[in-house]
């Protein structure tokens, strides 16, 4: 019997999403730019191009990896972080002022690990409170999640544009930090920064314990049938609230090690997209650990060749949104429909 | 009128025109909610017909021929996200996701391809036509904070309105209500819950666009991130409606007050603007929870 639909596996849905992404992209270079043989150079080439600009490509690569294994720790077990924004931009701002008043003598080991740390517990507080929302009052923890980023961005633009702003600078920002406090640089004068080592152990540390634990194992089947897991025993509530704190967690960790690493201050507008390109990056690693790594690579690619067009031709960087709309559309479509296959069968 | 009353007949007339948005969309939304679906889609609905919409008004100077483009507009949008959830078997949310990814995405992009900037455009409308005759809006305190008015205004309550009659007594509401409590039933019946979902969908749409239109409208511009959250404040408020049109009119009215109430502070007082601006998103988080418990 033949199926009245085409089923999509896993591979063909991120083989899709990736190849009309990018399909789409030389579209919509070549109806913006009035030179589409150089538009589509920096697009696609000039990110490779020498060692600054592959530096740089690879240092946005890091938050993504990071904040992106936090989303689909969350996903395993349904829950869907939608404060991610928030999230980064005010765990990197407790990171900031933490590292800005230490004393200058601190040990810089001792600033980049106490400002991560801030930045785990900032974001894992907010993630938490969402979970908890959804424990305890049955709250969609995508709309409370949302609405706590939406307050916590006031407030962070608040303290930045006033108790915090530099009053050195034109720009709306922290004071920057004391160089020595900056993460030690790889690939310079690029911002890639060692903090991709610590990105690529995470991800590593999470593959094991999803696959040898039991923690890995109950935070799956509590996203499979929460009635079967508390049936079976297993702290449905309690895995809800830690999914959203970790998920939170590792937003705080991305916006900590932006602030003591490429950025080294807090700008207004800190996470400018971060948080929606991390769901990104989970949804095209399938829910695979390792599959983050490429995910993070290519969403990364669209972020950094659309700023490359937006420098050299002029075209708005806004059409990374665009693609990345029609990445996620093609990624989660399990099916399609049969008028699609026709062709081929007549 | 004295110094106190004015300012108050100000307020209550601000929240309900801060209303108007959030009550086109939350209306829009409770379609897509009874028939069993979450849409987190309504804040990029509701951009991308405020964008086209204003377009639209601006190009042709016709309010109404914006309002038509509003609508079209956003029923695109959710009709390509009903056809990606309901046809290709997608996540809702994540589709629902996309499309605010896209709404923003989109128009930036084309704002900066017809206007050159990616900032304020600004548009020239015509005046708004008044709802009511000039003489009612006389009245003391009464005539400024109800019957002054424009026409789009009143009609986001004529739509919830019509939008209770046709959910509580027309065919396809009801169906679009039962394919949310039990779709098998609704299918055994011979009818299809994709169909009824996908109308649902498309209410939705008509809503949002509406409501971004009247955004829009109510500046005389598109600006960037016009809807900041107002979306994701309409889909509390159907919450808080315990998904009742009366009360989901209420709460909007609720949310309203709020809005006018942080913009006459910044106004007024010390408290910085930015603190006060979160002061919607407060009492919104607030009343999410109090909806809450047990669904």
């Amino acid at each position: 019997m033949m199926p009245a639909e085409r089923e999509l596996h896993s591979p063909a849905r991120v083989m899709l999403a990736v190849g009309v992404s990018i399909a789409l992209s030389a579209v919509v270079l070549a109806l913006f730019s009035k030179d589409i043989g150089s538009a589509l150079e920096q697009f696609f080439l000039e990110p490779f191009s020498n060692r600054y600009f592959l530096g740089n490509y690879l240092a946005d690569a890091v938050p993504l990896m990071i904040a992106g294994l936090g989303v689909l720790i969350a996903f395993r077990s349904k829950n869907f972080n939608l404060g991610g924004e928030g999230q980064l931009y005010a765990s990197a701002l407790a990171a900031g002022v933490l590292a800005l008043h230490l004393p200058a003598g601190t040990a810089p080991f001792a600033v980049w690990f106490l400002a991560a740390l801030t930045g785990v517990l900032t974001g894992a507080a907010i993630g938490a409170l969402s979970g908890l929302l959804k424990a305890v009052r049955h709250v969609s923890e995508m709309i409370s999640s949302f609405l706590v980023s939406a307050i916590v961005i006031n407030v962070s633009d608040f303290f930045i544009t006033g108790p915090l702003q530099d009053p050195a600078s034109n720009f709306q920002t922290t004071r920057q930090l004391a160089p020595k406090f900056l993460l030690p640089r790889i690939l310079a004068p690029s911002k890639l920064d060692i903090s991709i080592g610590l990105a690529l152990v995470l991800i590593v540390a999470f593959m094991i314990v999803d696959k040898r634990t039991k923690i890995g194992f109950e935070l799956k089947i509590c996203g499979e049938n929460e009635e079967f897991a508390r049936y079976c025993g297993i702290p449905v509530a309690a895995y809800q609230i830690a999914a959203m704190a970790i998920s939170g967690g590792m937003y705080g960790l991305a916006g900590a090690l932006l602030v003591i690493g490429p950025q080294g201050r807090v700008m207004r507008g800190f996470s400018s997209g971060l948080g929606w390109s991390a769901i990104s990056v989970a949804l095209l690693a399938q829910g695979s650990g390792a599959g983050i790594v490429p995910a993070a690579l290519f969403i990364a690619f669209l972020g950094t060749g659309s700023d490359h067009v937006m420098i050299g031709s002029g075209i708005p960087s806004e059409i990374v949104s665009i693609l990345q709309a029609v990445a996620m559309f093609f990624i989660t479509a399990r099916s399609l429909p049969r008028i699609w296959k026709k062709r081929g069968q007549s | 009128m004295s110094g106190t009353a004015a300012v108050l007949a100000d307020i209550l007339k601000y929240t309900i025109v801060a209303a108007t948005p959030l009550l086109f969309a939350s209306i829009g939304g409770l379609f897509s909610e009874l028939a069993g679906m979450l849409n987190i889609a309504l804040e990029g609905l509701m951009g991308i017909g405020a964008f086209f919409g204003m377009a639209a008004a601006g190009l042709t100077g016709n309010v109404f021929i914006g309002m038509l483009a509003a609508i079209g507009s956003a029923v695109a949008g959710s009709l390509l996200m009903g056809t990606v959830t309901i046809k290709f078997k997608a996540n809702l949310f994540i589709t629902g996701l996309a499309i605010n990814l896209l709404a923003g995405g989109i128009t930036a992009v084309l704002s900066q391809w017809w206007y050159h900037t990616k900032a304020v455009v600004a548009f020239t409308l015509p005046p708004p036509v008044p709802a009511f005759p000039a003489a009612l809006s006389q009245i003391p305190f009464v005539g400024p904070v109800l019957f002054s008015h424009s026409v789009l205004t009143v009609s986001a309550w004529l739509w919830a309105i019509v939008a209770a009659f046709i959910i509580k007594n027309s065919r396809h509401g009801i169906r679009i209500q039962a394919t949310g409590m039990n779709a098998q039933a609704v299918s055994s019946l011979g009818y299809s819950p994709d169909r009824a979902r996908m109308a649902a969908l498309v209410w939705s749409g008509v809503g949002s666009g509406l409501g971004g239109f009247a955004l829009g409208v109510s500046v005389s511009a598109f600006v960037p991130n016009i809807v900041s959250g107002r979306g994701w404040i309409a889909l509390v408020a159907i919450y808080l409606g315990r998904k009742k049109p009366l009360w989901i009119a209420a709460s909007c009215l609720l949310f309203a007050l709020s809005e006018s109430l942080s913009n006459y502070i910044q106004g007024f007082s010390s408290i910085p603007p930015l603190l006060v601006l979160a002061l919607p998103y407060a009492v919104t988080l607030v009343s999410l929870i109090a909806s809450g418990n047990k669904r």
